[in-house]
């Protein structure tokens, strides 16, 4: 039983872990929204094509952060070492 | 409403148990509800004057502003295939927009984004074949042979960048208003989750939509030009 506390404690450390990616994604976000900030306000008449250009950095940037979302959930709620632990504690 | 994808019924088809989960039973209720509509617009199409007025005003609308949007990020030459996206475009879009009255969003399931992203994939392949035939596949081995693998490594992850996107976007919305019914008490659940799925469904779902197509479209375009 003290093995799956501790197994299952890692888990949220490790989801936790996972989700921190979102501090470099929101970076790059930013980084993309700034760039087409500055170009609309330097030439206001492309801003309809820099902004769908925006918009395709901004979901090309979110990938990774998706990514470590979807790690976190798998490990949270579809753990297959949990669910084998608790088969092996369980025997 | 909730993290899992409830299983409705399950029917017996000759031995074999076919599952009719949540996902399939909101997914169909979407389709009718998009059928009807096109019913509805092609029997109307009957009485379409020459000067548009009314719902016809609309719809021809929508219909231009598609159309100009698949021409600008495709090209002329293969605007043709824009109605399938319109179909998708109109498909994700009502289902994100039909989670607003807490149903489970179909595109909160992996399975259905995949499918989703699997259709963008084979009509990308085809059309790249259908457009470039051996010039198609000799972009697999540029700018040299070695590179093979990385290339074709690449190719397979369009789909699933495109499906993980769109169902990690929603799944997170979801999520994220499942803890706050399952959290907070009563008298907060009234009026404030309006502005959550506001956003997470409305905002977050027409963004996605508009991302998860254009993203196609120019999958498509740089594999057939």
């Amino acid at each position: 039983m003290k093995e799956l506390a501790i197994a299952i404690g890692m888990v949220h450390i490790a989801a936790a872990i996972a989700l921190l990616n979102g501090l470099l994604t929101t970076f790059g976000q930013a980084k993309v929204a700034a760039q087409a900030i500055e170009s609309i306000a330097r030439q206001p008449e492309a801003a309809d094509s820099i902004r769908s250009i925006m918009f395709i950095g901004l979901a090309l940037g979110e990938t990774s952060g998706i990514y470590g979302l979807l790690i976190a959930i798998i490990m949270l709620f579809a753990n297959p070492l949990i669910n084998t632990l608790i088969s092996l504690i369980s025997n | 409403m909730g993290l899992n994808i409830d299983n409705l019924w399950v029917i017996n088809v000759a031995g074999i148990e076919i599952w009719i989960t949540e996902t399939i039973f909101y997914t169909w209720i979407i389709m009718l509800f998009l059928i009807v509509i096109a019913i509805i617009v092609r029997i109307m199409l009957r009485n379409f004057k020459e000067v548009p007025a009314g719902i016809q005003n609309l719809i021809e609308a929508a219909v231009e502003s598609f159309d100009n949007f698949a021409v600008n990020s495709l090209g002329e030459k293969l605007s043709y295939i824009s109605p399938w996206f319109f179909m998708v475009f109109a498909f994700i879009l009502s289902s994100s927009l039909f989670s607003v009255f807490g149903i489970r969003a179909p595109t909160a399931d992996f399975a259905t984004t995949f499918a989703l992203a699997l259709a963008t994939f084979v009509i990308m392949i085809f059309m790249g074949f259908k457009h470039r035939k051996g010039d198609y596949l000799k972009s697999f081995f540029s700018p040299h042979p070695i590179f093979f693998p990385l290339n074709i490594i690449g190719e397979l992850a369009k789909p699933i960048s495109l499906s993980f996107r769109l169902f990690g976007n929603m799944l997170s919305g979801t999520i994220i208003l499942t803890l706050y019914y399952a959290l907070t008490p009563l008298f907060v659940q009234i009026g404030i989750p309006a502005l959550l799925h506001a956003f997470f469904d409305v905002v977050f779902g027409v963004l996605q939509t508009y991302i998860f197509v254009i993203l196609s479209l120019m999958y498509v375009r740089s594999a057939a030009e």
